[in-house]
């Protein structure tokens, strides 16, 4: 088993390096001079060459190539061409506030999607089962930024309930220090009470919005690996044997069909960290998405870079752990 | 239940002390509060609530007024200005203003070598572009800065710089603590430091992507300002999520909303629309090196063609005025009464195409901006407007684009782009920052035919003399000579002066937008 997880490992190199060529490429793809559009409609020549210089810009391409991996082995993921902060600083500053999210989106996905996927299966057919299936597919079809504006509308703006957007009111944020950086667990180290309610508020229609693909798909895989394992002869023998129906579901079936749900829900929580580009936008979300959005935006090079690659390596080593995972859910599966 | 209670009062407890808070909604994250070393209109916002600067604008006007300076006058020929300044204010830290400090600020911003900038490279780039180079460089507008009492500060410029006040009072450059920025170093005006000025608010907190926290000044020179204890600046960056937290009450007021919500605004009876006085021009350039562009008459045709009203009426609404002049019709003091706008008749602009020879029109490349700007918010959708005008009198228009920086970087290469949309926000309240960049010779932008950037001569004269006499009547009369000149040319058609649509709630009140873009918030209350 450890030999694998070595192996595993070891495996990740090149495909962490192949992120950084792609990385790198990617953005020598998008057409124009990024010190021109950082610099905008007035930038003068003296200007342009000075910021290509500090850019890096006006080097060979091997050569820049070379300077970003280079960085990055020692830790220096480059300062912001705009705001001059490093961006390692920044990405560690945001990184909480985008896992608490993830973390909470999934939450939402795992908490719904798996008792209705186990409910549309063991109904198939029925009322619930169509119901959930079809809500499920306009989950999955649905536009996030939509999704997420709609919800700000209904339940902030017309009834008030929850705030639009941010991670703390603003004169709560004004006093209050964050300790690690999620506000959940702050509110409950710092005991205080408001700030863990104020957080928790903030926290549910961003989480909402970013859950709701994860949970039509976690919906419909949960379903249909039930309906699978449902078929098996060792359910039947469990039936034969007197069990209730109960115990067969959730003891003997659900067991077994966990497997391909659990890859699911490994896989969408990496794409979760770094897909929520759109969710932290809408919200004003202080985390590492809307951080590569105005990175995006501005054309500045570092933090589209930075940021691509942080989350790509998350999502690399999430995928890691589920495969991992797998041997601790199925004996069946063996390490060689 | 006792919990519930006991969180209940905490609640109540927090309310009850609440101090006047005001909110505003940010569109973007403020790059840095250091003076001088921005031009995003974000920073500046929040720059101008924590610095004063030598000179002062009248609230929604473009004319000076006191600042830090209580009086200032140049020499006969222009070149020296003389500053006084107020006596008695104190930086936000405690240390005091005083002729050497400006002189500390000045000299950080004109000279690279001076040991307290941060960054030599790229940066600080607004000082050059308003006064023709840093320290050492030949087109350096300042020769030197001096010390002439404990509160009156000279500068010595090599050349007459009539707009010399207008332009060192613009939002770039607020007077900062020395003692502050020699404490901190790098980190001035970072998230990580400080931002210490003599203006209505002082610094407490910046968090990247979330606020920045403010609070009333104690010690601000102004008595009775400001109106609220605290600002905060909350960063919305998405314009429709900035709306809902408007409607919702999460933020008070805020700045740049889509024109296309005005409607929305004011169906809503919490809201209010804000207008910010005009100071842009969204314009059609004509490239002469394109051949039949080099002809006035195609150029008068074209401007004839295009049916400006029902453009601006169609896409701004409210929000837009157009007229013949290049300037907005805040700088009315310096634009002619001659000129009024294009008559809009196709009848006589297909004669004319005809009289240049062209009868049955030509081939055109009209080019629009891919990025939305306060000028033209919606550049494609008025391109083809345009471009139906102008098929109307048979010229066979082909849109084109590219990306921004390529747009951008394009329009300079000769031959040029043969017809583009762009448009120009001002800086300060003078003519000669929306003329020189456009018109003085050569026009870098626009080229002759044979490869060489357009040079109008007389044109080019008459600007470069208007910027540098210093009696305001010869002023004015020469750059409403320069409005009439621009006007017959066409080189550059202005379509439209947009006001920019700002929003606040009802119980907002005492806010006077800039046309300069910034404004002090001393003035805004809660109720």
């Amino acid at each position: 088993m450890w030999n694998y997880v070595l192996r595993r490992l070891l495996g990740l190199v090149p495909v962490l390096f192949g992120i950084t060529l792609l990385v790198f490429l990617f953005l020598q793809l998008i057409p124009g001079d990024p010190a021109q559009a950082i610099l905008g409609e007035r930038g003068t020549p003296e200007q342009l060459a000075a910021l290509r210089e500090k850019l890096g810009l006006n080097k060979p391409l091997y050569v820049q190539y070379l300077t970003f991996v280079k960085n990055i082995l020692t830790g220096d993921l480059g300062t912001s061409a705009v705001s001059t902060i490093p961006v390692a600083e920044e990405l560690k500053r945001r990184w909480p506030a985008t896992f608490e999210l993830a973390l909470a989106a999934t939450l939402v996905a795992v908490v719904l999607g798996i008792p209705v996927g186990i409910l549309a299966a063991v109904r198939k057919n029925s009322l619930v089962d169509t119901l959930s299936m079809s809500l499920s597919l306009v989950g999955v079809s649905m536009p996030v930024f939509w999704l997420g504006l709609l919800l700000v509308y209904l339940f902030a703006v017309n009834l008030h309930w929850l705030p639009t957007g941010g991670r703390l009111s603003t004169d709560l944020a004004i006093d209050f220090r964050p300790i690690s950086g999620f506000l959940i667990l702050d509110g409950i180290l710092a005991l205080k009470p408001q700030v863990l309610a104020d957080a928790l508020r903030h926290l549910i229609l961003p989480a909402l919005t970013l859950g709701t693909i994860p949970l039509a798909i976690l919906t419909r895989i949960t379903r249909s690996a039930m309906l699978e394992v449902l078929s098996q002869d060792y359910v039947r023998t469990a039936r034969a044997k007197g069990l209730g129906e109960r115990q067969v579901i959730l003891k003997h079936a659900l067991k077994n069909a966990l497997l391909p749900v659990v890859t699911i829900v490994g896989l969408q929580f990496g794409t979760l960290l770094g897909g929520a580009i759109l969710t932290e936008t809408i919200f004003s979300w202080p985390g590492i998405g809307s951080y590569i959005y105005e990175g995006i935006l501005n054309r500045d090079y570092p933090v589209v870079q930075a940021g691509v690659l942080v989350v790509a390596t998350v999502f690399v080593l999430v995928n890691l752990l589920v495969d991992l995972s797998y041997a601790l859910l199925d004996p069946r599966i063996q390490y060689r | 239940m006792k919990r519930k209670i006991l969180l209940g009062l905490v609640v109540a407890l927090g309310l009850g002390l609440a101090q006047k808070t005001l909110v505003f909604g940010s569109n973007g994250e403020p790059v840095s509060l250091e003076p001088g070393n921005i031009t995003d209109g974000i920073s500046i916002y929040v720059q101008r609530q924590i610095y004063d600067t030598l000179v002062d604008f009248k609230p929604g006007s473009t004319e000076v007024t006191a600042g830090l300076a209580t009086s200032w006058f140049s020499s006969p020929d222009g070149k020296v200005w003389t500053f006084r300044l107020r006596q008695g204010v104190k930086f936000q830290d405690g240390t005091e203003l005083d002729a050497e400090a400006v002189k500390f600020n000045i000299e950080r911003w004109w000279d690279p070598k001076n040991p307290t900038r941060i960054d030599a490279a790229a940066r600080y780039e607004i000082w050059p572009e308003l006064f023709g180079g840093f320290k050492g460089d030949p087109g350096s507008i300042l020769k030197e800065i001096q010390v002439v009492d404990k509160y009156t500060v000279r500068f010595i410029l090599n050349q007459p710089f009539p707009a010399f006040p207008a332009a060192i009072g613009s939002g770039y450059f607020g007077i900062a603590s020395p003692a502050a920025i020699k404490k901190d170093g790098a980190k001035y005006g970072s998230p990580t430091g400080s931002a210490v000025g003599t203006g209505p608010f002082r610094l407490v907190e910046w968090r990247p992507g979330e606020q920045v926290v403010l609070e009333k000044n104690p010690t601000y020179w102004k008595k009775g300002f400001p109106k609220v204890d605290r600002v905060v600046f909350r960063v919305i960056k998405d314009p429709a999520a900035r709306l809902a937290a408007l409607k919702a009450g999460t933020i008070d007021f805020t700045t740049d909303i889509p024109p296309a919500n005005l409607k929305d605004l004011e169906a809503d009876r919490n809201l209010d629309a804000v207008f910010r006085p005009s100071f842009n021009v969204g314009y059609l350039a004509l490239n002469p090196s394109h051949k039949p562009l080099a002809d006035p008459r195609v150029r008068q045709a074209i401007a004839m063609a295009v049916n400006k009203k029902a453009i601006v009426q169609a896409f701004w609404g409210k929000l837009g005025l157009t007229d013949g002049h290049f300037t907005p019709p805040s700088m009315k003091a310096f634009q002619s009464p001659k000129v009024t706008d294009h008559e809009f008749n196709p009848q006589k602009a297909k004669a004319l195409l005809a009289e240049a020879g062209y009868p049955n029109g030509f081939d055109l490349e009209l080019w629009y901006m891919p990025v939305s700007r306060p000028y033209f918010p919606t550049p494609k959708e008025i391109a083809e407007a345009m471009a139906a005008d102008l098929s109307a009198i048979g010229i066979r228009v082909k849109l084109q684009t590219k990306d921004w920086a390529s747009y951008l970087a394009d329009r300079k290469k000769a031959p040029g782009f043969q017809a583009y949309m762009l448009g120009w926000t001002g800086d300060y309240g003078d003519p000669q920052n929306f003329y020189d960049p456009h018109f003085a010779c050569p026009i870098a932008d626009l080229f002759d035919g044979t490869g060489k950037p357009l040079c109008v001569k007389e044109l080019g004269d008459i600007l470069t003399k208007a910027a540098t006499t210093p009696n305001l009547e010869e002023r004015k009369r020469l750059y409403q000579q320069a409005d009439e000149l621009t006007f017959s040319l066409a080189l550059r058609i202005p379509i439209v002066h947009s006001q920019p649509l700002l929003a606040k709630r009802k119980n907002i009140t005492g806010w006077v937008p800039s046309p300069l873009g910034s404004e002090s918030f001393e003035t805004i209350e809660k109720r």
